[in-house]
């Protein structure tokens, strides 16, 4: 089961070292961990550390703009109710104003047709009352005569 | 064979001669294994960095946020950047070393002599690890305050001063010998309950073992940058920020 490489690698010898056996593995051990710290940095830490920090500054920048354009349509929707607001009070203004106009055309409209209905009754009362009047004359004038007939009548026969 | 896969070897290394200089071979294998498997999957999951992570770029992202958070919470919102790849590597070497050692069968690599294991378990590398902690605290300290710095040795009073520099000595005694210490006796437990009873009964011991070595690894880490954090602080600048 002996892996061939460590035999070709390694010269084995008998002495035996003990758990505090300190050799050349020391500073061999701190150069390599040199070395794995340089490695790391240069693959691990720099690039995914610039990675994290471009994008904590694309979220800080977008939500910026983000802030931004909520605040602008916020600002647009208040202007936007401000104009409504105006506008249906200018509506209401212009209905009032249109039916109070209605409302004095209509009292304007009737009173004169009221005022016409009248005059023209009265003229008509004055025109009847012209006719009976005129009437009566003349069925004044038919009895004078009539009677006189029946006098001459009545006086001749006797 | 059941006897051979549950035979334990303490203190026997299988030596590789470089010179005239002495090296633990198991160590130096199965450190290249753990550096191997770190290097290729951060490759692998920075070489199409996205916006939008997924997979394994996500994954790896997670993982350099907690230790991004460990730097920061041991040495401060403002320094930790340079920080961070030494804490993170100390963070990652040691845990997938520990996890490494945990999980693969390595017994059935059989060597010359000694035995394949977590390179953590090794007295070599903790020291080494702890050492480059202790250059790494010195070096932020002096790099900041230059010779200002050996001022913390008699602060707040001389009288600490023998205290002060025994600290330097017993911070890496004590990081080196708690991984150390943790790591191998977790590997002789589960080495002698597979001894005596080879199955199930060890497996809540591996598990631990898991655990203690996530542990080991946070603790490390942590330690490390609390170092440096307090190098790089200072008495004066202490009292001034607070």
């Amino acid at each position: 089961m002996i892996h061939p490489v460590f035999l070709l690698a390694a010269e084995v010898t008998e002495k035996s070292g003990g758990l505090f056996d300190f050799d050349a593995t020391l500073p061999l051990m701190a150069i390599q961990f040199l070395l794995l710290v340089a490695i790391l940095n240069s693959t691990f830490f720099q690039p995914l550390l610039q990675t994290i920090d471009s994008r904590n500054d694309y979220i800080r920048t977008t939500n910026n703009e983000a802030k931004e354009r909520l605040a602008k349509a916020q600002q647009l929707a208040l202007e936007y109710e401000r104009e409504t607001a105006e506008t249906r009070k200018l509506a209401q203004e212009m209905i009032l104003t249109a039916q109070a106009e209605a409302t004095k055309l209509k009292a304007e409209t009737i009173a004169k047709a009221m005022a016409e209905a009248e005059a023209r009754i009265a003229q008509a009362k004055a025109e009847l009352e012209q006719q009976k009047a005129q009437a009566r004359a003349q069925l004044a004038g038919e009895v004078s005569n009539l009677s006189r007939q029946i006098l001459e009548r009545l006086v001749g026969t006797v | 064979m059941m006897i051979h896969l549950a035979a334990l070897e303490v203190g026997k290394h299988f030596y590789w001669h470089i010179g005239n200089l002495e090296v633990h071979g198991q160590v130096m294998i199965v450190t290249w294994i753990v550096m191997a498997v770190l290097v290729i999957v951060s490759s692998l999951a920075t070489r199409n960095l996205q916006r939008i992570p997924g997979g394994l770029q996500n994954f790896m992202e997670y993982a350099l946020e907690f230790v991004q958070e460990i730097a920061k919470t041991g040495i401060g919102e403002r320094e930790y950047r340079p920080w961070l790849p030494f804490v993170g590597s100390f963070f990652l070497f040691i845990l997938v070393s520990n996890w490494l050692g945990a999980l693969i069968p390595w017994k059935l690599i059989t060597l010359p002599e000694g035995e394949l294991a977590a390179p953590t378990s090794d007295i070599n590398t903790t020291v080494a690890l702890a050492l480059t902690v202790s250059v790494l605290y010195f070096w932020a300290g002096i790099s900041k305050k230059g010779l200002g710095y050996f001022a913390k040795y008699v602060q707040p009073t001389p009288i600490l001063l023998p205290i002060n520099i025994l600290e330097d000595f017993t911070k890496p005694l004590s990081l080196s010998f708690r991984l150390f210490g943790n790591i191998l006796a977790d590997e002789l437990v589960v080495g002698v309950l597979v001894f005596l009873v080879p199955v199930f009964i060890p497996l809540p011991m591996m598990a631990l073992g898991l655990f203690a070595g996530s542990i080991q690894a946070l603790i490390f880490a942590t330690l490390a940058a609390t170092y440096i954090g307090e190098a790089l602080e200072g008495h004066g600048e202490e009292e001034h920020g607070h």
